[in-house]
């Protein structure tokens, strides 16, 4: 079993949930946080025998064929070693070397890029910017030092924190305790809902009003397809404690540089390609207002969105939820 | 009115029989905008819509719907059928369309004993 099967196979461990903290790592962590940046490269001229030699001095299975950042080629392991059985090694490398490339692009999640390894047998991915040049290499030894290096970090927050998390002892509405976290890939269409969908039937399990365990999915859900559509993709959490539910979506997108706009029925800079997915029709956010007690969003251009919804589970002793309270916050 | 029944008097497609199939319908919804079928606050609805993708159902689940019927005929993604199943939700397909589902709907609820 190769390394990036073997990542794929630690996402699908035990009971086929994948970790949450591995699966939002993963989400969060793009090609460029993870890839190589120093790449040795040849040109299309050297011969055969000089992509043999770096090969053999930098430890690696396969060198890029590129010229001023652009990339033509790779020369791998058995590229080399078939001119040496068939006696060509000193040709140069735009005749031999392989033209059909598969590449990663520097903004895509790590995600994306373990997929990739799943997929194709290739031991290395060129990594190419937006304006199509070469700027790093991807490997799988890459993806298990970042993943380890993320993983040791999380750990240890998790460790500081862990007292602090306790549930209390199980009972009422007001005695229950739950948070959970769910990652949201940018235009991730084949899973977005499943987050919301999760917190509701949790929210079900613990015999929650399904009348009040609907207010609470559909303000998760029209986050959740929000990070899906406009972000670069976020995480989506969902803290139950006191008997309320605090739902909060955060990213680290483009941010909406008028929230008071957003907020109004039928706004939205959803392409027709989202609407033809039945959505984008400028109702979440006013949407999402309706169902919540109480609800705050706060943005920057450039710097993210962050939107917190509060839905009272039940009615306390003194016979009232609490007042709802709508407010947004933008810094333009 | 449930799901079962109405599927027995149709005739519909019935692709995945769901958890709530044979559970009392209390309104129905016709729309190809999901936004407009979150905005309904209403339990136990059926689902008519045009639009045949994964997030009709995830939609339908997340409002609590007994179940969707896909109209026109459409062809269904295969994805459909597994995530109807696992997410319980009823899946039903006509060749009517939208407004003759409606109305054959209307005809079935008005000729219905009253609860």
């Amino acid at each position: 079993m190769n390394d990036a099967v073997s990542s794929q196979a630690a996402l699908n461990a035990d009971d086929e949930r994948p970790s949450i903290v591995l699966l939002e790592l993963i989400h969060r962590m793009k090609v460029r946080d993870v890839m190589t940046r120093e790449v040795c490269v040849t040109d299309r001229d050297s011969p055969l025998r000089a992509a043999q030699q770096i090969m053999r001095k930098q430890g690696i299975g396969g060198v890029p064929v590129a010229e001023h950042g652009r990339l033509y080629g790779m020369v791998s392991m058995p590229d080399i070693i078939r001119a040496w059985e068939d006696g060509y090694i000193d040709d140069p490398c735009r005749t031999h070397m392989s033209t059909r490339l598969v590449v990663l692009e520097e903004d895509m999640p790590l995600a994306f890029a373990i997929r990739y390894f799943g997929r194709y047998s290739f031991g290395r991915f060129p990594v190419l910017n937006r304006e199509q040049m070469l700027v790093g290499i991807l490997s799988q030894r890459d993806i298990n030092r970042a993943l380890l290096r993320e993983l040791a970090g999380e750990v240890k927050r998790l460790e500081s924190h862990s007292g602090a998390s306790l549930p209390p002892p199980a009972g009422g509405i007001f005695d229950m305790y739950m948070l959970r976290e769910f990652p949201v890939a940018k235009l991730d269409f084949e899973n977005a809902g499943k987050a919301a969908n999760q917190i509701r039937l949790m929210l079900l399990e613990k015999q929650v009003e399904p009348r009040v365990v609907r207010r609470v999915a559909v303000a998760a859900y029209e986050l959740e397809m929000n990070l899906c559509v406009h972000s670069n993709g976020g995480v989506l959490s969902c803290l139950v404690s006191n008997g309320r539910a605090e739902i909060i979506a955060r990213d680290n997108g483009p941010g909406i540089p008028d929230i008071e706009w957003a907020c109004l029925d039928g706004t939205s800079t959803a392409n027709a390609w989202i609407r033809s997915l039945g959505f984008g029709a400028g109702m979440g956010l006013p949407n999402v207002k309706r169902v919540a007690d109480d609800f705050l969003i706060e943005s920057k251009p450039g710097g993210g969105t962050r939107a917190r919804v509060i839905v009272q589970l039940g009615v306390q002793s003194d016979g009232k939820p609490s007042a709802p309270e709508t407010s947004a916050r933008s810094d333009t | 009115m449930t799901t079962g029944v109405i599927a027995q008097r149709t005739g519909w497609e019935v692709l995945v029989k769901g958890g709530s199939f044979d559970r009392p319908i209390r309104k129905v919804v016709a729309s190809d905008l999901m936004s407009d079928v979150l905005v309904v606050d209403e339990d136990d609805m059926l689902l008519l819509t045009s639009l045949a993708s994964d997030q009709v159902l995830r939609t339908a689940q997340v409002v609590g719907a007994v179940g969707v019927v896909v109209v026109n005929g459409k062809p269904l993604p295969s994805s459909m059928v597994s995530v109807a199943s696992t997410l319980g939700v009823s899946l039903l397909k006509t060749r009517l369309s939208k407004y003759e589902a409606c109305v054959a709907l209307s005809q079935m609820f008005k000729e219905a004993p009253k609860p």
